[in-house]
């Protein structure tokens, strides 16, 4: 099977047995990816399970071009039920793990049950042998990583940290020691199998269906993807971002109560001269030209790398407006040794620091330093006390809308999240209507997975191009005006099925989108012989989408969950470039009923019969 | 005329394209453990360096391998007959630069043959980072990189 290996590994932690099953069966109909795994779990949980009971399984799934010379096919999906949203919980990472796993002879691993003392799971090509993990167990995630690789530093690793050992809802899961999967809590389910690492090492290769036609097509993808406008600048986004958001009318600071922070423009001066002073050294993925990463090290403080993204130095300074980036930087490596989501955490330490000069933790943070915007040190000490569960960070561990009920006093009003209580991304939402669409109508409540990229994101920067690309997707310019409820629906899902696309396949969706569904055509029909259209796949998009409504509504979600915090509906904006911009809740169900409409659901979100028909789902 | 492959490790940011294609190239498949160029990642200090056989003008793995397998070609450099190789690894116990690899799959040694004069790990690296160069024109290259520093550094420093 060309593109794939055929073979998806089941190992069952409770019995200590290791099979594999066909990835075939589900490769036609699902890609590969997000796809494969959506159906995975479908098939592989009963439904109502506890996500951290060893009925819940942890399903890690590459797409047919993951390894392959295709450019950003660094990725592997990652999927199980989430103990943070009760709903699927999903992330996607790039990286050179799930390359390394497809060498070794694997499409996924399923990994199911419960160990009774914590162990690791060590592949090395048809060797997959299940070891104690005692001696791992406790230890931070670089340390885990260097001691699994001994001497071979190809040997790629997925695993916890101490957060996720911990059950910490705000865990993710490391591979190696820098990309993530780690929104919705995946890093706790693996931890509740007393799962510590997979390691895995591969020289099997990769079968490719005409060799000759993929490397031709790669040096014309390789050009489309340098001749984004954002490509060049990429490497400086470690400090550029702060800007770029500003510019965009995206950011916030603290609590999501301040479109303006007066000591901002300091903070990106600080962040600047941070990475200008800092060793600094670009670096990527696997098979991407992009170089979103960098390795920064700084004196006294220390190394590793970081993605020039939202969710991480720029989530961690506004949200808790500190700006002294030595702390920041402390605090970012923290995350990524705790084995934390940067993102989720630094939104819930932002809600306790609203809440705390409120009088609503007086109860439960009595000691220094106070937790008030801009204290790197109560930064630093609350992502600790989050990672080990101890005190206040035990109940902020269970992620902002949990920890928001457990704490009372009128801690739910001020509480922000999208579906299902997942803590939203880096990113002002009341003026940005598709975005706020997105986020309540998405599977897992995870911006991340659904609506990057969307086009009026930008429209304040770059309005030509964001108009350029919503008259393309639906039509009409008009839908890249952030502020406005028309033609959204559709924008949000064309952009849902690319980013499902992308995640199924196994490519990075930064670049998916700009290079093209014609393109990515091309190249899967190079890699695994089989001929598609983008119609075909955007079709597949369908499917895979209306499944992960399927599991959800299994789950017992119905159309008043697909929603995202009160306050985005009752609290105006009170500055800044969007003044008085607030959802407005009949439009907001208005652009849910066109939403459903599109997908073929019904008025209550459930997907029509003649839909699943359709998609060959019924 | 020979050319060499010329390897800035400044510019490298680790995506292995060059490992991939080498072998898609060569074998029709994807395994970078059967490349003959191999991308040495330290993540924990962010440092990756791109190895492969450099050519050498006396090579030591020709002089060693008992069954002169490894020829010297004058435009390609040392290149290895792989039906007379026997796998006894001497080559690569002598390289030293690290620049002979085993082939995991077929147990022989594998060495860069610059994919007779069109060297594919060149073609596609994205950030230039590999480039197939005139060897005599390898000091200028390298002096030309140098004043660009130091420009830089001076620009900086009156800023």
């Amino acid at each position: 099977m060309n593109g794939y290996t055929d073979k998806i590994l089941v190992v069952d932690l409770t019995y200590k047995n290791v099979r594999t099953i066909s990835t075939q069966k589900y490769s036609d109909r699902f890609q590969g990816g997000r796809g494969i795994a959506v159906a995975l779990a479908y098939d592989f949980i009963p439904g109502d399970v506890n996500p951290l009971k060893p009925e819940n399984p942890l399903i890690f799934m590459t797409g047919p071009l993951t390894g392959t010379l295709a450019p950003s096919s660094g990725r592997i999906d990652v999927i199980t039920k989430s103990p943070e949203t009760g709903l699927l919980g999903g992330a996607n990472a790039g990286g050179f793990f799930g390359p390394e796993l497809k060498y070794a002879g694997y499409d996924g691993i399923v990994i199911v049950g419960e160990a009774a003392s914590p162990v690791y799971i060590d592949i090395f090509n048809d060797d997959v042998i299940i070891k104690d993990a005692q001696n791992l167990w406790g230890k931070g995630v670089f340390n885990t990583v260097e001691t699994l690789r001994k001497s071979d530093e190809d040997v790629q690793v997925a695993c916890i940290g101490p957060a996720g050992e911990r059950l910490v809802n705000l865990s993710g899961i490391a591979f190696s020691m820098r990309n993530y999967a780690a929104r919705g809590g995946l890093g706790a389910v693996m931890g509740s199998k007393k799962l510590k690492a997979i390691a895995v090492r591969g020289t099997k290769g990769l079968d490719i269906a005409k060799a000759d036609g993929l490397i031709g097509l790669v040096a014309g993808i390789q050009d489309r993807i340098k001749m984004m406008p954002s490509y060049p600048e990429y490497p400086e986004w470690h400090y550029k971002l702060f800007e770029i958001l500003e510019s965009d009318s995206k950011s916030f600071f603290g609590n999501y109560e301040d479109r303006v922070w007066e000591d901002r423009f300091e903070a990106y001066e600080n962040a600047k001269r941070f990475v200008k002073q800092a060793e600094f050294r670009r670096e990527t993925c696997f098979a991407c030209p992009l170089r979103c990463w960098a390795y920064i090290n700084v004196k006294g403080i220390g190394g590793s790398s970081i993605a020039a993204c939202q969710g991480t130095l720029t989530s961690l300074a506004n949200f808790s407006k500190v700006k002294d980036f030595g702390k920041l930087w402390k605090a970012y490596l923290l995350c990524q040794d705790l084995g934390l989501d940067v993102s989720g955490t630094s939104a819930v330490v932002a809600f306790a620091m609203d809440l705390y000069p409120r009088g609503m933790l007086d109860d439960l943070w009595k000691q220094e330093p106070k937790l008030i915007y801009g204290n790197g040190d109560a930064l630093i000490d609350l992502i600790k006390k989050i990672a080990l569960r101890e005190g206040l960070g035990n109940i902020l561990a269970h992620g902002v809308r949990k920890a928001s009920l457990a704490i009372g006093k009128g801690a739910a009003e001020r509480a922000v999240y999208s579906k299902g209580g997942l803590e939203l991304w880096l990113m002002e939402i009341r003026p940005f209507k598709g975005t706020a669409l997105s986020s309540a109508v998405t599977d897992s409540g995870s911006q991340n997975r659904a609506t990057y990229g969307l086009c009026e994101f930008y429209y304040k920067s770059m309005r030509k191009q964001a108009e350029m690309v919503a008259k393309k997707l639906v039509g009409t310019e008009e839908a890249a005006i952030p502020t406005k409820y028309e033609h959204k629906p559709k924008l949000v899902a064309i952009y849902e099925n690319l980013h499902i696309l992308a995640d199924s396949l196994g490519v990075c969706s930064i670049p998916f989108m700009p290079v093209g569904l014609e393109l990515w055509g091309q190249v899967f029909a190079a890699v695994t012989g089989i001929e598609t259209t983008p119609k075909a796949l955007m079709l597949a998009a369908e499917r895979i989408r209306t499944l992960e409504r399927l599991f959800n509504i299994r789950e017992g979600l119905t159309r008043k969950d697909d929603t995202i915090a009160e306050r985005m509906f009752n609290e105006p904006l009170k500055d800044g470039a969007w003044k008085g911009e607030v959802l407005n809740r009949e439009k907001f169900e208005q652009m849910k009923d066109a939403y459903y409409a599109l997908r073929g659901w019904d008025a209550e979100g459930k997907p029509k019969q003649e839909t699943l028909e359709k998609l060959g789902l019924a | 005329m020979q050319k060499m492959i010329f390897i800035d490790y400044d510019k490298c940011i680790g995506c292995k394209t060059c490992e991939t294609v080498c072998s898609l190239s060569h074998q029709g498949r994807v395994n970078p453990s059967q490349a003959r160029i191999s991308v040495v990642r330290y993540e924990r200090i962010g440092i990756n360096v791109p190895m492969m056989c450099q050519k050498c003008q006396d090579p030591v793995c020709m002089a060693v391998c008992p069954m002169k397998a490894i020829t010297f070609d004058p435009a390609l450099g040392t290149q290895i007959d792989n039906s007379r190789c026997i796998g006894c690894k001497i080559c690569i116990l002598s390289c030293p630069i690290g620049g002979v690899s085993l082939d995991p799959v077929n147990k022989k040694t594998i060495m860069c043959d610059l994919c007779e004069g069109d060297p594919q790990c060149a073609r596609l690296c994205p950030e230039k980072a590999i480039e197939y160069v005139e060897v005599s024109l390898l000091p200028y290259k390298k002096r030309r990189d140098g004043i660009e520093r130091l420009e830089k550094f001076l620009r900086e420093e009156r800023k």
